[in-house]
């Protein structure tokens, strides 16, 4: 810019000097010609000056745009994406206790079946070893009977106890809707960030920062970062720790 | 016997209390963090203690650490079942004198298993 500056001063002096020189030798064809030149000079630089503001006005709107985003984000999407998480935890427990009332719902189905079943073979094999009197068989065959219904009745509230815990887990789909636009959410912020480091940070301390390694102590709840090797994967990882400290 | 079950989250308290049942321990009660439970312990005749660890309040490593402390409760027999896998914490646990540890997620087999060790190695004793 300076140097352009320079350069345009230097050829408007030298335009200007012509002129004068022009005019003292009454040669006033010459001289209209270079007052033509100077006028030039002057849109060109008129032309540089509009070329900066028009960069400065674009400069200015990108940041506006940005900041328009980033009001959007932090007003309205951040406070929504709060308000999607606790969905995605409300609908999780929601469907581990529907699914947990089902099992205990069938748990006692299956134990009767189970206690009756064992009940009447015992007297099955009675019946074989003829130790069975006439009466106790035609009782026996009548607890058969029963038996039988019985099994058939249970097992098909057992098979729509089945397909209940089945429809529980549709709640994967939902929250993972839910959680791939979070998802999107985050990475909209990342990106506005980093936009906001070049702008207005230090880009090598960014880029330092995310070769940094991180080190975490205390609580934090599963870890997801696989390539971690402070972390156990496995609970045979953990019992073979446990035993080399003699346990 | 008398179990303890501390987890901040009522769906786990609730599965564990349901294996425990399967394994036909059908006497438990639950606590949702260590300054719930300690009371408890410390009141009730319990005979083993299930924590997780990650709990506001007072997590279950100082649940722990309190019952290892506590004149009436130091030799109970205390099981942590949770999320935190680091190497460091679990040597901690294992310093501060925890019977078994098993990572979430868990197996209905692994509990019992873990259980079972447990209680064959009182009775060693």
């Amino acid at each position: 810019m300076e140097n352009e500056d320079k350069l345009m001063t230097e050829v408007t002096l030298n335009q200007a000097r012509e002129l004068i020189q022009h005019l003292e030798d009454g040669n006033v064809e010459k001289a209209r010609e270079a007052i033509d030149g100077l006028s030039q000079i002057r849109e060109a630089s008129l032309f540089v000056e509009v070329g900066k503001l028009t960069r400065q006005l674009h400069e200015a709107l990108t940041n506006f745009q940005l900041d328009s985003k980033l009001m959007g984000i932090a007003a309205q999407e951040i406070p929504d994406a709060k308000e999607r998480l606790n969905y995605v935890i409300q609908t999780t427990e929601n469907a581990a206790n529907t699914t947990m009332d089902l099992v205990e719902k069938s748990i006692p189905i299956s134990a009767k079946i189970k206690v009756d079943a064992e009940e009447l073979s015992l007297d099955w094999e009675r019946l074989y070893r003829r130790e069975l009197g006439p009466g106790e068989f035609r009782e026996l065959a009548g607890r058969i009977e029963n038996f039988l219904k019985n099994v058939s009745s249970e097992s098909t509230e057992l098979n729509g106890i089945l397909n209940d815990v089945m429809v529980a887990q549709n709640y994967q789909d939902l929250t993972g809707q839910v959680i791939r636009k979070v998802i999107t959410l985050v990475h909209d912020v990342e990106e506005n960030l980093v936009e906001l480091i070049k702008m207005f940070g230090n880009t090598d301390e960014y880029e330092e920062a995310q070769k940094e390694e991180v080190k975490t102590s205390g609580v934090e709840g599963p870890v997801i970062d696989e390539t971690r090797d402070d972390v156990l994967t496995s609970q045979d990882d953990v019992d073979d720790l446990l035993s080399s400290l003699g346990f | 016997m008398k179990i303890l079950i501390v987890d901040d989250f009522s769906t786990m308290r609730r599965i564990v209390k349901n294996l425990l049942k399967d394994l036909g321990f059908n006497n438990t009660q639950e606590a949702d963090d260590g300054q719930t439970a300690l009371p408890m312990l410390q009141q009730g005749d319990f005979d083993f203690l299930v924590t997780d660890w990650n709990m506001p309040g007072m997590q279950g490593i100082d649940l722990l650490k309190n019952v290892r402390a506590d004149p009436g409760l130091k030799d109970l027999p205390v099981l942590m079942v949770t999320a935190e896998a680091k190497r460091e914490q679990i040597v901690e646990a294992a310093q501060a004198g925890v019977n078994g540890y098993i990572v979430k997620p868990f197996t209905a087999g692994t509990l019992k298993e873990k259980i079972e060790k447990i209680f064959e190695r009182i009775e060693g004793n």
